[in-house]
């Protein structure tokens, strides 16, 4: 018996039945209108934020003074003279400090703060409320109430200590404008955290009591492993966050005493506003994109890799 | 009449109000309506802006209609507004070098026509009128000038048993003696505006170097390195490491602050601009019953090779004109309206600090005055007279251009050790000599001194 290894005869084409033209045609009307319905979002992304984007991507090439349009190209020089400044090898040393801050202190008490909130189910949005309370007001406000209440050398709470305002060293002036950053931010954190440890199936949580887990058995490792996305997402964003710092440092310290606190989201800000340098500007710009870019990377790779789990 | 034709009909007169809203956006009454931003001064000192400027100026004449918007963040306000060609037609800057940078991008209109039919030069201080132009046409005119000076409590000074110093070292020991009595030597502080450092950067490079070497700095005829510069910068930082800017909360303090602890008796002095009076209303008034014991002097001369008083001369805010108003000829006339003798005497009855106008012969007699007005229109007096006899130096927020101003602003680098002079110096030399190359440095005054 041998097998028959030609191909089969093209048969010809038989017409396409009625059913499948109308569906054919419904499919297009249905992405006709998802694109529609997409084009409005499309175009604000287009105009808000692909095309200032390329145009500050331009600009970090140029001398450009942020008045009119005069402006040359003078290649990398703006990049050459920021990596030879010692004042950004500063503002990028202060971001990575930041970072590892936010990733650590807000991250952890949010994670301990929701998981106690979590068995207390009476007074749990009266907590949520509270913790979330500094979330909403404006940075100003918060940084305000810090400067006058607590930081204040005279009549604030450092003043009633006898201690040194933090803003006014150097040693603890970027510390002091994290402070404030992370006490607004950890109640974010907690409610976030809390959504997400609500969303575990109760049963896994049972099972696991029954099992004879204990309290830091069943968060190690039912809680955990189900907040793990929120964890990262959360992750993720904080390192994008971190790189754009900017209103509580601005707000507190302005960068200083003597660019001590300085972040490359003030450092941009100054050349921007102060020197009509925004050509720099837009390099210190092009420079913090870099690391949301890398961070936004990470989070696409490893959010692809749970979905091949 | 059905829904629907009721509909229609709302909708249509709903229509032809901003039909007619929109036809009247740059008309009010009839009036051509003028604009003005301005920084978000206090709402008392607001009120009176609104009373002397706005109301009066719609009621000299029937043309226009004034209209002032008060907002903290006009500068970068004003920024993107040129930069796209709108804003508001009387463009308000912080000085000089702020409007030669706007000029050489064409943004801003050339007053000259309007310096003539006005007689602006005849009127206006030569040479803050001179620092006004670029390529010899006018583009600004400041609405006061400043001197970096010292306000003292008396009371304070006579706990310390001492009088007003009238010289350096009669000052340091107050200054001495005000810490030894567990005061701070002096108040003031860059929080939350780190350019204020620029004012003591400033007055030390006057009273140290003297306005003729920053004056030669500025053409480029001797080098920011020069070692009567070093001295300078040398001298503000030895001055705050001494404590004698604040003690150590400097970085705390703002000058609201600092003019809320010269009145509560904290400290002696407060070392800073004569704008600081406007602060000084709110601390020191009949209703406390402390007015008199509020005193401002010129800061004692530190070289003793400069004469004495010598002032540190600036101005607190620039006035042009938009490229882009509609209505150049009403704005001229609001700015003209803001350089007059009445304007400058109503303004300085109740908003002591802010409208020095640089008048060449200020005729404010400080006897027609109370308050805090008295005393301010007696130092501005006093100044004027300094900057027609030559005796001053430059404020850099004023007349350094922009990127050497903000390097100025990094001085507490010095103060602090992070930064040599040498170093700090260097990096000035670099900006400015750009700066130099690309003509932002704006036409000065040469001091005689």
């Amino acid at each position: 018996m041998t097998a028959n290894l030609a191909p089969p005869a093209v048969a010809a084409r038989p017409a396409r039945p009625p059913a499948a033209r109308t569906r054919n045609a419904h499919l297009r009307k249905r992405t006709a209108i998802n694109y529609a319905l997409v084009a409005p979002a499309l175009v604000l992304s287009i105009v808000v934020v692909v095309i200032p984007g390329i145009l500050t991507l331009l600009f970090a090439f140029t001398d450009w003074s942020g008045i009119g349009f005069d402006f040359a190209f003078v290649g990398v020089d703006n990049f050459r003279e920021i990596l030879a400044d010692p004042v950004f090898a500063t503002s990028l040393t202060n971001n990575i400090t930041w970072l590892v801050l936010f990733l650590t202190l807000p991250a952890i008490v949010g994670l301990l703060t929701a998981a106690l909130l979590l068995r207390r189910k009476r007074m749990r949005t009266f907590y949520q409320v509270i913790f979330l309370m500094p979330y909403v007001l404006a940075p100003v406000v918060n940084a305000l109430i810090w400067q006058t209440i607590i930081y204040n050398p005279n009549g604030g709470v450092f003043g009633a200590l006898g201690i040194p305002s933090p803003t006014a060293s150097m040693q603890t002036s970027l510390y002091a404008a994290a402070a404030v950053d992370m006490w607004h931010y950890w109640g974010f954190l907690t409610v976030v955290y809390l959504g997400a440890m609500r969303q575990t199936p109760m049963d896994q949580v049972e099972a696991a009591v029954v099992d004879g887990a204990s309290g830091w058995g069943v968060f190690r490792h039912v809680y955990l492993p189900s907040i793990r996305p929120t964890l990262m997402l959360m992750g993720v964003m904080t390192v994008i966050f971190s790189f754009l710092a900017f209103d509580y440092v601005f707000l507190l310290t302005q960068g200083g005493p003597a660019h001590s606190s300085e972040v490359m989201g003030t450092y941009a800000y100054a050349f921007a506003f102060s020197s009509f340098e925004f050509g720099k500007a837009a390099a210190v710009g092009i420079i913090m994109s870099f690391f949301g870019l890398i961070a936004s990377v990470v989070y696409t790779r490893l959010s692809r890799a749970e979905l091949m789990r | 009449m059905t829904r629907k034709t009721l509909v229609a009909a709302a909708g249509m007169a709903v229509v032809a109000a901003l039909a007619l809203a929109g036809c009247s956006g740059d008309a009010a009454g009839g009036r051509q309506k003028l604009e003005l931003w301005f920084w978000g001064a206090p709402p008392q000192q607001q009120q009176v802006m609104k009373d002397v400027l706005v109301e009066g100026f719609n009621a000299s004449q029937d043309e226009y209609e004034l209209q002032v918007t008060f907002n903290n963040a006009v500068d970068k306000n004003v920024q993107v507004a040129l930069t796209a060609n709108k804003g508001p037609d009387i463009v308000y800057g912080s000085g000089p070098a702020f409007a030669a940078a706007y000029a050489q991008q064409g943004k801003l209109a050339d007053m000259t026509p309007y310096a003539e039919k006005y007689g602006w030069q005849d009127r206006i201080l030569e040479p803050i009128y001179d620092s006004g132009t670029v390529d010899g046409k006018l583009y600004s005119l400041p609405n006061s000038i400043e001197d970096i000076g010292v306000f003292y409590n008396t009371k304070v000074l006579d706990s310390l048993g001492v009088d007003v110093p009238t010289t350096y070292d009669e000052f340091v020991d107050v200054l001495d003696a005000a810490d030894a009595a567990g005061l701070y030597p002096s108040v003031t502080g860059n929080q939350g505006w780190k350019p204020v450092n620029q004012n003591y950067i400033s007055l030390f490079l006057s009273q140290v170097a003297g306005g003729k070497t920053v004056y030669q700095a500025l053409q480029g005829e001797v080098p920011w390195t020069d070692p009567r510069i070093a001295d300078a910068v040398t001298a503000s930082a030895e001055f705050y490491q001494d404590g004698y800017l604040g003690g150590d909360d400097y970085a705390t303090l703002n000058f609201d602050q600092s003019m809320q602890l010269l009145s509560a008796e904290k400290s002696p002095f407060f070392i800073g601009p004569s704008l600081a009076f406007q602060f000084a209303s709110n601390y020191f008034n009949d209703e406390a019953g402390n007015t008199e014991d509020l005193g401002f002097m010129p800061f004692p001369t530190i070289n003793p090779e400069l004469p004495s008083p010598y002032f540190t001369l600036g101005t607190t805010a620039s006035l042009s004109i938009n490229a882009a108003s509609k209505n150049p000829d009403g704005a001229a006339e609001v700015i003209d309206y803001m350089m007059s003798e009445d304007f400058t005497k109503e303004m300085n009855r109740d908003w002591p600090g802010y409208w020095a106008v640089p008048l060449k012969d200020f005729p404010l007699d400080p006897a027609d005055y109370d308050g805090l007005s008295k005393p301010f229109v007696e130092a501005m007096r006093q100044t004027i007279d300094g900057v027609n006899a030559g005796n001053y130096g430059f404020f850099a927020g004023t007349f350094f251009p922009p990127a050497t101003a903000t390097l100025f602003t990094d001085v507490d680098g010095v103060w602090l050790g992070t930064q040599t002079t040498e170093q700090f110096l260097d990096q000035v030399e670099s900006t400015f000599t750009g700066e130099l190359d690309k003509g932002l440095v704006p036409p000065l005054p040469e001091p005689a001194n």
